[in-house]
């Protein structure tokens, strides 16, 4: 429970385009244990999201140390990161990115296929996680056919279908109204009672509450931690 | 502000320079085959006009009970009608290439003396050239007297340089032996002219007896051989059809026996290119051939245009977003278009401009296809610059308009979001499209491939004969009295030659051709009915003959010395070949040594020959009679390659002093057999070019479609990245559709192909199957290609970072 899932240290991300450079990531350090539930708050720009790409392997940073699970990726190519990412990462978007061509059913099922699992057991885990998040009833519509909490609901199964031993989530809620808002952080919480550990960002101090520990961050750089329990 | 458009739209198509740089050369490579078709259809409707008399000028043409339409006719006619119809001007015939031979010029000096072979040498009415109008460069145009004529430019530079050859006298031996003419003048023979004697004789010269060297039949005033193109002139207020009435009924009332045939006048308008399919008479061009390349201009310009709109949505897709804030903040529609149109704008005037290069560079092989001087310069005629500029113009306005509009047609909130609304009949457009293109290319690579394995086959057949190490020698045009023993001590003195290994002398070669074809030859006892009617080629050669071209002897003997010597009314012993033989109604596998055959008079058979190809593969085996004789046109001899020049100087001193006067011309029989295959090979080089031009046209409609729909699906990928897709099941995904449709065009492709080609394969009695594996061949050349357009789009998308394109929220 005390080992580190996460440990950044002077972690830095230039973007440079033809005319000016942003330092999104500026000599950034935090950790995060195995089995935490950590939000990271602060204002729009200053760096949160870029935070989550790295953090989530989509990303590479520029400088500074990334230790996941005990292993130095910071150097690591496009194909090991991804080939670590479909195994251990799991993502929940703002706007839910949800593919609208495929059904739930085949949403859900895509990480399953990109991790090369058997369709008979494909079959199996998503009907599980669908009946779990209580959208069985849904797993032949289309996104479209919706509504947003609904749609969320989708995403949070898509990215625990694997189960993923880290979930990141950009403002889960940010398109949701409060109901369908607290729905779904009551699902994050369920699955991090559950082992899965969590960073998600929100600017919503009430999401934070469900956390265990709040980042701050301010221009690129961490300010203040406030654990909440 | 229209500086800033400029500015804006400069700094657009200069950030997506890979774009930009696709899009003007797909253009350009349309438009330039657009220029390059429209140049030669120019040239077309341009011919004869040059012509001052254009309007005035027309054929004679006579048109049988049948309905054929003839228009060599009898000489005689022409003047007679002239006097008797007051419509007519001018008169002019002209006796086509029949005066071809030998033009010889004694100078000054030794080395002025000049001797060349030329066979466009025609005889004409002394008014043909002021009629004509060939602008006349020196001399008179005028060849009313006999034994005077007239050079075009570059006769008359050959012979003369630079020195004016008006006045000089000049030796012509042709089929009418050798008379002395006087240069009454020098012209310049228009390129767009279908009438083009490079040597014009006074028709005139050929009224005297004396200078047909017993040819009656060419006498101008005769009324029997239809030798000479009758055109009049009529007067400014003349109508063609009363006058063509008025030429019948004098013919009819002269001549009874002409009942059945009617006088039709072609205008010279139509003279090139007939005014509508159904035309009865002969024209020089051919409308339909006109009418398809332009067709086909329209097509390739089109097309070109559709891919550009294609590439340019995609594009433009990138924008969406940008267009939809501008909206928002309130930007007006016009504005946003008119920015697109500048855009489009910059775009066609560099793709035009490329195009012009492409035509430039590449104009000098065109003209090797065409066998046209076409350049630029062609569309000054008629409204040709006019029509292409309007062409391009309204196509770019068009195309740009239509891709400003859909794009600024988009709702700006979506547009914002990134969502994008696509009409699925555009799409379905745009694939028929891509099918349509890759059909036609597969359709040209099946077409160059079976055109090029006929080529080969042809070329590698056995031929039945040996055409390696055989020098040709020509034999003499002017001939002399005792040309017979000229002809035997000249052979003789050729197998004197160290260097020679055999040699033999006949009246003609394979690959040119046999010396003439006969019926009414049977069998002495008892030939079937009906044997008379069957036609016979007819070759005569010497006792070498066989030996020197590797012919096997399968039955008796060759030729004698003796008999090769005989004149030709003197001869009683032929050599058939196997068809013949079977032909005539032998057995071939019996012995026919000394069977009896009937042409007139009897004639033994000493000998059977295996059959040969004697002409191309087109051809199939002649059933052969060869006859021995010492008429003598040309002189083979098999020697070694090596030194070629020295022996061929020997060779040309024996020649020289052989037969003084006559130019010493030789060639390789299998050079000159394989001219035989110039057509075939030269189809396959616009076969190639075709291809290629289509796969580029096609591959550039791929990459359209493919960037349009890798942008339309840009947050698909991402998804699927973030989850774990891999880049190789990206590309998969992204290339599978298109690929279908490759399958698609290949199965359009392939019966069209196969029909086509093995129409065309019916033209040669001996060829090739079609096999299936040019069509698999074909098919995955297409696909490989297709593949590999796609791919370089789709590992594109796959390999961009996920993070960019789901940010896009
Ligand atoms: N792809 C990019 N190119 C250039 N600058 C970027 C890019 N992505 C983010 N940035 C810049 O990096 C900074 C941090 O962005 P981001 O991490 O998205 O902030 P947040 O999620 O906290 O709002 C911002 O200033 C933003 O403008
Ligand atoms: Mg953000």
């Amino acid at each position: 429970m005390n080992n580190n899932m996460i440990k950044i240290t002077d972690l830095e991300k230039y973007y440079r385009t033809e005319e000016v450079e942003t330092i999104a990531l500026n000599k950034l350090s935090i950790e995060v244990k195995e089995g935490e539930f950590v939000a990271v708050m602060g204002p729009s720009g200053c760096g949160k999201s870029t935070l989550l790409n790295i953090l989530g392997l989509l990303d590479d940073a520029d400088g500074g140390s990334f230790v996941f699970n005990g292993i130095e990726v910071a150097g690591y190519n496009e194909r090991k990161r991804a080939d670590l990412r479909k195994r251990n990462i799991g993502f929940v978007f703002q706007s839910f990115n949800l593919i609208d061509e495929l059904t739930v059913f085949e949403n859900v099922e895509l990480p399953l296929i990109y991790n090369n699992v058997k369709a008979a057991d494909r079959k199996k885990r998503v009907e599980e996680v669908l009946d779990n998040l209580k959208i069985m009833h849904r797993r032949n519509h289309y996104p479209q056919q919706l509504s947003g909490g609904q749609q969320q609901r989708v995403a949070v199964a898509r990215a625990v279908v694997n189960s993923p031993k880290l979930i990141l989530a950009d403002e889960p809620t940010g398109n949701l109204d409060s109901s369908n808002g607290n729905e779904v952080m009551q699902l994050l919480t369920e699955l991090n009672e559950k082992g899965t550990t969590i960073v998600m960002v929100t600017h919503s101090e009430h999401d934070a509450r469900y956390s265990h520990r709040i980042i701050r961050m301010l221009d690129g750089h961490s300010v203040t931690e406030n654990i909440l329990i | 502000m229209l500086i800033n458009y400029f500015k804006i739209a400069f700094r657009n198509l200069w950030r997506n320079r890979q774009f930009t740089f696709i899009n003007v050369g797909g253009l350009a490579l349309g438009i330039a085959v657009f220029l390059f078709i429209i140049q030669y259809v120019a040239f077309e409707w341009n011919a004869n006009r040059f012509n001052k008399n254009y309007n005035t000028l027309c054929r004679v043409n006579v048109l049988t009970k049948q309905g054929v339409a003839e228009y060599y006719l009898p000489p005689g006619f022409a003047q007679p009608v002239k006097q008797q119809i007051p419509a007519i001007e001018n008169a002019v015939r002209l006796a086509d290439r029949i005066g071809g031979g030998v033009l010889s010029y004694k100078g000054q000096s030794e080395s002025e003396n000049k001797t060349f072979r030329e066979d466009n040498i025609s005889y004409a009415e002394g008014n043909f050239l002021s009629v004509f109008s060939f602008p006349v460069l020196s001399g008179t145009p005028s060849l009313a007297e006999p034994k005077t004529l007239a050079l075009s430019e570059t006769i008359s530079r050959k012979i003369f340089g630079t020195a004016d050859a008006a006045g000089k006298t000049l030796m012509v031996s042709n089929q009418f032996g050798n008379t002395l003419y006087t240069v009454k003048a020098v012209y310049h023979l228009p390129e767009t002219s279908d009438i083009n004697p490079e040597v014009i004789l006074s028709l005139h010269t050929l009224e005297n007896a004396a200078n047909r060297d017993g040819n009656d039949w060419a006498d101008p005033n005769g009324t029997d051989a239809a030798l000479t193109n009758i055109y009049l002139q009529l007067k400014k207020d003349a109508n063609i059809s009363n006058t063509g009435k008025a030429i019948t009924n004098f013919l009819h009332s002269v001549n009874p026996a002409s009942k059945d045939e009617t006088i039709i006048l072609q205008p010279f308008s139509q003279l090139h290119l007939a005014p509508s399919f159904d035309y009865p008479l002969q024209t020089y061009g051919s409308l339909l051939l006109v009418t398809l390349f332009s067709a086909v201009a329209v097509l390739i310009l089109l097309i070109a245009w559709v891919n550009y709109i294609n590439l340019s949505t995609a594009q433009a897709l990138n924008r969406a977003r940008e267009v939809g804030v501008r909206k928002v903040l309130g930007a007006a529609r016009t504005q946003l278009v008119v920015q697109y149109l500048t855009e489009t704008l910059l775009l066609t005037l560099s793709a035009s401009a490329f195009a012009v290069l492409l035509v430039y560079i590449f104009q000098n092989l065109f003209n090797d296809f065409t066998g046209k001087q076409l350049s630029m310069h062609i569309l000054n005629v008629g409204w040709f610059w006019a029509i292409g500029i309007i062409l391009i113009a309204v196509g770019s306005f068009l195309s740009g308009s239509y891709v400003a509009f859909v794009l600024t047609a988009f709702n700006p909130i979506s547009t914002i979001r990134g969502k994008l609304q696509t009409s699925l009949r555009g799409i379905a457009l745009r694939k028929g499209l891509v099918v349509f293109q890759f059909t036609i290319s597969i359709v040209f690579i099946i077409a160059t491939v079976i055109l090029y394995r006929q080529l080969k086959f042809m070329q590698s057949e056995n031929l039945g004969m040996k055409l390696d190490e055989l020098l040709v020698i020509q034999g003499p045009t002017v001939s002399s009295e005792d040309q017979a023993a000229k002809n035997v001590s000249f052979k003789n003195s050729l197998t004197q030659l160290p260097f020679v290994k055999k040699q033999a002398a006949s009246n003609n070669v394979p690959g040119i051709g046999y010396n003439f074809s006969a019926n009414g030859i049977t069998k002495l006892n008892n030939p079937l009915k009906g044997d008379d009617k069957k036609s016979y080629s007819m070759f005569i050669c010497d006792q070498n003959f066989f030996d020197t071209y590797g012919i096997q002897l399968l039955q008796g003997r060759g030729f004698t010395a003796d008999e090769a010597e005989r004149s030709w009314n003197n001869i009683h012993s032929v050599i058939v070949n196997e068809k013949a033989a079977k032909e005539l109604g032998f057995n071939p596998k019996e012995n026919i040594i000394g069977q009896k055959i009937k042409w007139g008079a009897d004639f033994e058979i000493v000998g059977v020959v295996k059959d040969y190809h004697h002409l191309s593969l087109r051809e199939t085996i002649q059933p052969t009679i060869y006859l021995s004789s010492v008429s003598y046109s040309f002189f083979t001899v098999q020697t070694e390659t090596k030194d070629m020049q020295s022996k061929l100087g020997t060779i040309r001193k024996l020649y020289n002093s052989a037969f003084p006067g006559n130019p010493f011309e030789y060639f390789f029989a299998n050079e000159k057999y394989n001219q035989q295959y110039v057509s075939e090979q030269k189809l396959g080089s616009v076969f190639i070019a075709a291809a290629s031009v289509a796969i580029l046209i096609a591959c550039m409609g791929l990459f359209g479609l493919v960037a349009f729909s890798a942008r339309q699906r840009i947050k698909e990928i991402g998804i699927r990245k973030v989850l774990g897709a891999s880049v190789f099941s990206i590309t998969q995904l992204l290339s599978k559709d298109f690929l279908k449709l490759v399958a698609v065009a290949f199965v359009i492709a392939s019966p069209v192909a196969w029909y086509a080609m093995n129409k065309w394969l019916q033209d040669f009695a001996y060829r090739i199957s079609i096999s299936w594996w040019v069509f698999a061949l074909a098919g995955i050349a297409a696909l490989f290609i297709a593949l590999l357009t796609v791919s370089f789009q789709a590992i594109k998308s796959a390999v961009a970072n996920p993070v960019k394109s789901l940010q896009t929220e």
